[in-house]
């Protein structure tokens, strides 16, 4: 955190120029046209648009492109349609206004968990968004408390780390008897118990909404720990298992950092009770010690 | 790996105990307040009335358990509220030793202070 | 990847108008600690005055009452210890599982307490004493 920068509020905004001679006359199609992979005029006039738009303000930043590596916004005006999420609104920008304009996104369904935004002040997922629920102008910004590689893509590196810190994969340190290689089935109740954990997309939205994950760099932060909730709390896993699992969430940067502040719980897409989760970790691990004594 | 872990984990330690204060600490300070604003009002303490409370060996040990549980549960609350925002390493260390010298500080001039009160000095 | 950006402390504070019931919960109870903790020194040192003599102990503690700073310190004292017990009594539940759902509730239910608390007790607080 040695190169903390603050915010600027609007930096260097590219509101479309008042006088209308600066818009230039021609339709957005020739606009669009003329102007190719230009970065620096990306604005589409409210007025030439047919029918309800959206603005939206999107986050920029490019290291390799001289006019963009001071961060700022770039407002776009795109034609709303009913159902239109923010994933939506950015694609239409994208693909008709700026192509240079750069985003993770793959499934469109809440299902990839690759674009994680924050929009208007919350980490949401940009295509479980709906624009209709949103005031205007829509803020549309890469996930804080990570590192913006390009526009709205952050490195999710420190998060996947995070991740794989508590082994997210089934494991028995026995070999199942022959008779169970087949299958190894899970009773109904344990499959409701895990259920809401097994729905992390990993999209990082919260461990981004996070007040000590981003203090703390070794937290392991929501995600991982729910992930490791999953697991510990799967009754296939055999008890030694789960004890090693307990003991990677009880180390000092573990479960013991959450401070239930419920920012997690409140942005997760996929509406997992993140801190009832990390809640129920830190009562099984203190369990477990009490056992020794 | 399997040295770096004990049965002993202080991070659940702590916070088991920094919950067992907050419980006793909600109970002793609720009375605390009321007994010395309430019952007897503040502006009106006099030494006498002081020695008498403290005279009471209940009172006296209940008020040592309240220092000691008030003075943890503060004290971990600080550091913990440092650890949160990546307080690492000598840092780390140092602060955590100027934390508990203060502690005991703390906690053996009150016991002083409340023997004196209860005139056992 | 040749550079990449540092957002720095982004929403942590320049965005204090959107704070969730959960995180305002936290500024208080973290806040309200750290007056707690100072002020337990601070008691400590005052009720050092017994060492000296019982009409030390006396008339410091008159001496201070007396003025009415320190009466409306107290009061704030006050609403922020009523404050960290009941918000920590929250914490508790939490810890135990219960109630996670009402959450922001209960901390709007704590600081609604904690007014009117406090507000009861300034009578008693700022009795005797004037500007």
């Amino acid at each position: 955190m040695s190169t903390q920068q603050q915010q600027p509020e609007e930096p260097q905004s590219q509101e479309a120029p008042e006088d209308p001679e600066m818009r230039g006359a021609e339709s957005p199609v020739d606009e669009k046209e003329k102007q190719g992979g230009d970065i620096d005029q990306q604005t589409t006039p409210e007025d030439e648009l047919e029918g309800e738009t959206v603005h939206i303000k999107v986050f920029r930043y490019d290291p390799e492109v001289e006019g963009k590596q001071e961060p700022r916004f770039d407002d776009f005006h795109v034609p709303f349609e009913k159902g239109m999420t923010v994933l939506d609104a950015v694609m239409y920008a994208r693909d008709t206004y700026d192509s240079s304009l750069t985003f993770r996104h793959s499934c469109r369904q809440a299902v990839c968990g690759s674009d994680a935004f924050f929009v208007n002040g919350k980490q949401r997922l940009g295509c479980k968004t709906q624009i209709a629920d949103l005031e205007q102008p829509i803020r549309i910004e890469p996930l804080p408390h990570q590192e913006v590689v390009k526009d709205l893509v952050v490195d999710m590196d420190h998060f996947y780390d995070q991740m794989h810190t508590v082994e997210p994969y089934f494991q028995d340190e026995d070999t199942p008897n022959p008779a169970d290689l087949e299958e190894q089935r899970q009773s109904p109740e344990n499959r409701e118990k895990i259920k809401m954990s097994s729905r992390c997309i990993w999209c990082g939205a919260c461990m981004s909404s996070c007040n000590i994950a981003a203090g703390d760099n070794d937290y392991l932060g929501p995600a991982a720990i729910n992930k490791a909730y999953k697991f510990a709390m799967d009754d296939r896993e055999g008890e030694e298992i789960k004890e090693h699992r307990l003991r990677i969430l009880e180390q000092e940067h573990g479960v013991w950092r959450c401070q239930t502040q419920f920012s997690c719980t409140e942005v997760c897409p996929k509406d997992i009770p993140l801190t009832e989760h990390i809640q129920e970790l830190k009562r099984e691990a203190v369990k477990k010690n009490l056992k020794f004594w | 790996m399997a040295e770096r872990y004990s049965s002993f984990a202080p991070g659940g330690t702590a916070w088991l105990l920094q919950r067992i204060t907050a419980a006793f600490l909600v109970v002793v300070l609720a009375f605390h307040f009321f007994l010395l604003h309430f019952v007897n009002h503040a502006a009106e303490i006099e030494f006498a009335g002081t020695q008498a409370r403290m005279e009471n060996v209940g009172y006296f040990l209940t008020m040592v358990l309240f220092l000691v549980a008030g003075t943890f549960h503060g004290v971990n609350g600080v550091y913990n509220a440092l650890i949160n925002q990546g307080l690492d390493g000598t840092q780390k260390k140092v602060v955590l030793a100027v934390l508990v010298i203060a502690s005991l500080a703390l906690i053996a001039q009150g016991i002083y202070v409340a023997t004196t009160m209860a005139g056992w000095t | 990847m040749s550079q990449s950006y540092n957002r720095g402390l982004i929403e942590d504070f320049g965005r204090w108008k959107e704070f969730s019931a959960g995180m305002w919960a936290w500024i208080f109870h973290k806040f309200t600690g750290w007056m707690l903790i100072g002020y337990l020194f601070t008691h400590i040192a005052v009720l050092s005055s017994s060492l000296t003599g019982p009409e030390a102990y006396t008339n410091t503690i008159g001496g201070l009452e007396s003025l009415f700073i320190v009466r409306v310190l107290e009061v704030g004292l006050l609403a922020v210890a009523v404050f960290h017990i009941l918000n920590g009594l929250r914490l508790l539940m939490v810890d135990l599982g219960v109630g996670l759902e009402a959450q922001d509730k209960s901390f709007y239910a704590s600081l609604v307490l904690t007014a009117i608390i406090t507000v009861a007790s300034v009578p008693t607080f700022l009795d005797g004493v004037t500007l």
